[in-house]
């Protein structure tokens, strides 16, 4: 296996890196948190750039460098439910440009004479409030709907960029045509993947803003990032992270050539991104004193994109529950 | 990035199969063990020389030194299936990977042919000599002196810890050939033949055992050494070091790797508790192989990158404590008997894991010390990957 990015997957990277840069700086997401800014602008240029055109699951990898970037960055358009919650459960009605979410669990399927009827709350959709289509996972297979023929809430949550809601779908009748047989697994896996590569990216934005923070505050006399206790941890750190970069695209490599160890490698990516943000998240906020406790600090929305995506779809735990079983199935 | 292998590579490891399948010793040619990291029994020197001769000891090598000039990829394979199967290449790991490796980096034409060659092909085993009493971790440090005088270096000093001693036929030796200058920049190396006048080797045992004898105490009294002996230049030692301690921690790694797939194979989850352990356990092992591929592809184009392969040596050494001990645990009481055996017999492997559980995590703290501790390999991170200023 070459577990190294090829001169085209380097140079998306290098050109999502800048353009976020400059179309997603920190301003923009404070802007969006504090005044409720509308993100439309970042989203129209990333469907220029193509990136929402990375749907076929054998662009996975270049799917993630993209998300990775959008994560570093905190990315405030409903991009990551689009491309890997979305789309995979239902690739032939995504639209160009149009957000769309997943509904995975909460909703059952009726059959009704010709057609099927929804019913059923489901909490924590993410960025189900701002979409125009909803995937809608059921026993009966996955439907897809309209957001209009849906009543959602935006849910307050701590991270004050994410769009997390409820939907409740009341009687809601569909045609057989609207339901695809798709298997939720493999959309599982490519959402799975899709978050642990935006919490690294998270989690990489903050330790390099805990690094420029342990270079340049000074305490004794000299930068604390020369004390001993600090620049272990950002040892630590470090190695957390190239652990959790690796699985994540090995998952994404997996997805890429759709080989069979693809739904292990998915679990061990989102527990690695677990874990990695558990270690960076301690460590990074500590090495920041009582800097990193206030509104003002970027670094919060780092940390609570960080925390919120290891949360979502299950925590590192639940995932190491499953690996051993997998792991001798899959021969890895 | 790719996943599967290319059919010429595919073709590569099929050759290499065939060729264990058709010359591998017999195991039961193979019962005589090995007493130390620097004694190869004569079945294993033979299996080595064969393995030399074929192109296969080291396939990325040019023919002269034991290899094919496999690309990168085709080393890969090599050593995976070397792993797969518990083969060690070589029971002197170290005149493998650590000596013989520096010397074809660093050393004359004359150096290569006389030494690293016989170290190659099993003739000769080596040691290296680099810590000492008072330079452990403070490897710049070191004190062992080296005098000129006329065309030989007179050598005083003592080495210790030096894996194999007893039983090397050469110390790859890191001595002071200038006291005066800054630390870094006085010391030499030199291939010292255990047979010289003056050089006194003293084993000495582990905590498993006072009949473990790996470790070694070398006493140099006035040794003289010819000045040909003298590997890259003069007062240049620390750059030696430097490509030594990257063979090293390129060796360890891997090492690390294979242990950690090892134990995949040795350990068998039967809790909750348990098998979340071994999920860790199998994302490590996993995240070290896919880490390392990237770092051999570094390697490959000449990007010698020392500091970088500190976090692969971290992350590795220390997730191989964290699965032994847990291992350990999991046996419970039976996991006290001593000798036990915790895995298959693998004749071929220089480790033969049958002492037990607690000798297994006892060793890997070899991993957690030996060629630079994890705080100075946290250390080499956060200043030389990081970039965060020194103390
Ligand atoms: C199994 C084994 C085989 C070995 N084989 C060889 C060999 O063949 N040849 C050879 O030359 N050497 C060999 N060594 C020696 C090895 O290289 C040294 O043990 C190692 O460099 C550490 O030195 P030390 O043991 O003197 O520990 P010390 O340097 O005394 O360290 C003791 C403790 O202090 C910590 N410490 C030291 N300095 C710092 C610092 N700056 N910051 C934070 N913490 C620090 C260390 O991390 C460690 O925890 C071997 C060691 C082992 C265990």
């Amino acid at each position: 296996m070459l577990f190294e990015f090829d001169s085209d997957q380097r140079l998306l990277r290098d050109t999502a890196r800048d353009v976020l840069a400059k179309e997603c700086p920190p301003a923009l997401v404070r802007d969006v948190a504090e005044n409720g800014a509308d993100p439309g602008p970042l989203w129209r240029t990333i469907g220029e750039l193509g990136w929402t055109g990375l749907t076929d699951p054998a662009e996975m990898v270049e799917l993630g460098i993209v998300l990775e970037e959008l994560g570093r960055a905190v990315d405030p358009t409903p991009f990551l439910a689009t491309s890997t919650q979305f789309t995979p459960l239902a690739p032939d009605a995504a639209l160009a440009g149009r957000p769309a979410a997943a509904v995975l669990a909460g909703i059952t399927a009726r059959r009704d004479g010709e057609g099927w009827v929804l019913s059923g709350t489901a909490s924590g959709v993410l960025d189900g409030d701002r979409a125009a289509l909803l995937a809608v996972v059921t026993d009966a297979g996955v439907f897809v709907v309209p957001a209009s023929a849906a009543a959602v809430t935006r849910t307050p949550v701590f991270d004050p960029v994410l769009h997390v809601a409820e939907v409740s779908l009341t009687e809601v009748r569909v045609s057989g045509s609207d339901r695809g047989v798709a298997d939720p697994g493999p959309a599982r896996e490519i959402a799975l993947t899709g978050l642990a590569l935006t919490m690294v990216g998270a989690c990489q934005r903050i330790f390099d803003l805990a690094l420029d923070h342990a270079r340049t505050r000074r305490q004794f006399g000299v930068p604390i990032g020369s004390f001993q206790a600090v620049r272990h941890k950002a040892a630590d750190m470090h190695v957390a992270l190239v652990r959790a970069r690796a699985l994540a695209y090995f998952a994404a490599l997996t997805i890429a050539e759709n080989d069979p160890r693809r739904r292990l490698a998915a679990a061990m990516a989102k527990a690695a991104a677990g874990e990695c943000q558990s270690l960076v998240f301690r460590h990074g906020f500590q090495l920041f004193g009582a800097m990193g406790f206030t509104w003002e600090n970027d670094v919060q929305f780092a940390l609570k994109r960080a925390k919120a995506g290891a949360l979502m779809l299950g925590t590192a735990a639940e995932h190491r529950s499953m690996i051993a079983e997998e792991f001798h199935a899959a021969h890895l | 990035m790719q996943l599967t292998f290319d059919a010429d590579v595919e073709a590569f490891r099929a050759e290499f199969v065939d060729f264990l399948d058709k010359n591998l010793p017999r195991e039961s040619e193979a019962t005589q063990r090995s007493r130390s990291s620097a004694d190869i029994p004569p079945w294993a020197r033979h299996w080595q020389r064969v393995q030399f001769d074929a192109g296969w000891l080291l396939p990325g090598n040019p023919p002269e030194y034991g290899g094919r000039n496999a690309t990168l990829l085709e080393q890969y394979v090599h050593q995976m299936e070397l792993s797969r199967r518990r083969l060690s290449a070589s029971f002197n790991p170290q005149g493998l990977g650590i000596i013989a490796a520096s010397l074809l980096s660093f050393g004359t034409a004359a150096q290569k042919r006389d030494w690293a060659v016989p170290i190659l092909r099993a003739e000769i085993t080596a040691a290296l000599g680099m810590s000492e009493p008072g330079a452990g971790s403070d490897l710049a440090s070191l004190r062992t002196r080296a005098q000129r005088d006329g065309e030989d270096f007179v050598v005083n000093g003592q080495k210790i810890w030096t894996s194999g001693a007893h039983d090397a036929d050469v110390i790859l030796t890191f001595v002071r050939t200038d006291p005066d200058a800054p630390k870094h920049r006085g010391i030499s190396v030199l291939l010292i033949p255990t047979d010289t006048p003056g050089v006194t080797r003293r084993p000495f045992g582990t905590l498993l055992s006072p009949n473990d004898l790996d470790f070694n105490e070398v006493f140099l009294d006035d040794v003289r050494v010819p000045a040909a002996n003298l590997v890259g230049d003069l007062n240049q030692g620390w750059a030696v070091a430097n490509g030594s301690l990257g063979h090293e921690r390129t060796l360890l790694w891997m090492s690390f790797a294979e242990r950690l797939e090892d134990l995949t194979d040795d350990v068998q989850p039967t809790s909750a508790l348990e098998r979340d352990r071994f999920a860790t356990l199998a994302m490590d092992a996993q995240a070290l192989r896919l880490l390392g591929s990237e770092a051999l592809a570094r390697a490959a184009r000449g990007e010698a990158d020392t500091p970088s392969l500190s976090a692969l040596k971290l992350l590795g050494s220390e997730s191989v404590q964290t699965a032994t001990e847990w291992a350990l645990e999991a046996a419970g009481a039976d996991a006290l008997a001593h000798p036990a055996r915790t895995a298959p017999e693998s004749p071929f492997h220089h480790d033969s894991y049958g002492a037990g559980w607690f000798s297994r995590y006892a060793h890997s703290f070899a991993g957690t010390i030996a060629g630079g501790t994890s705080e100075i390999q946290r250390d080499i991170i956060a200043g030389r990957v990081l970039g965060l200023p020194r103390g």
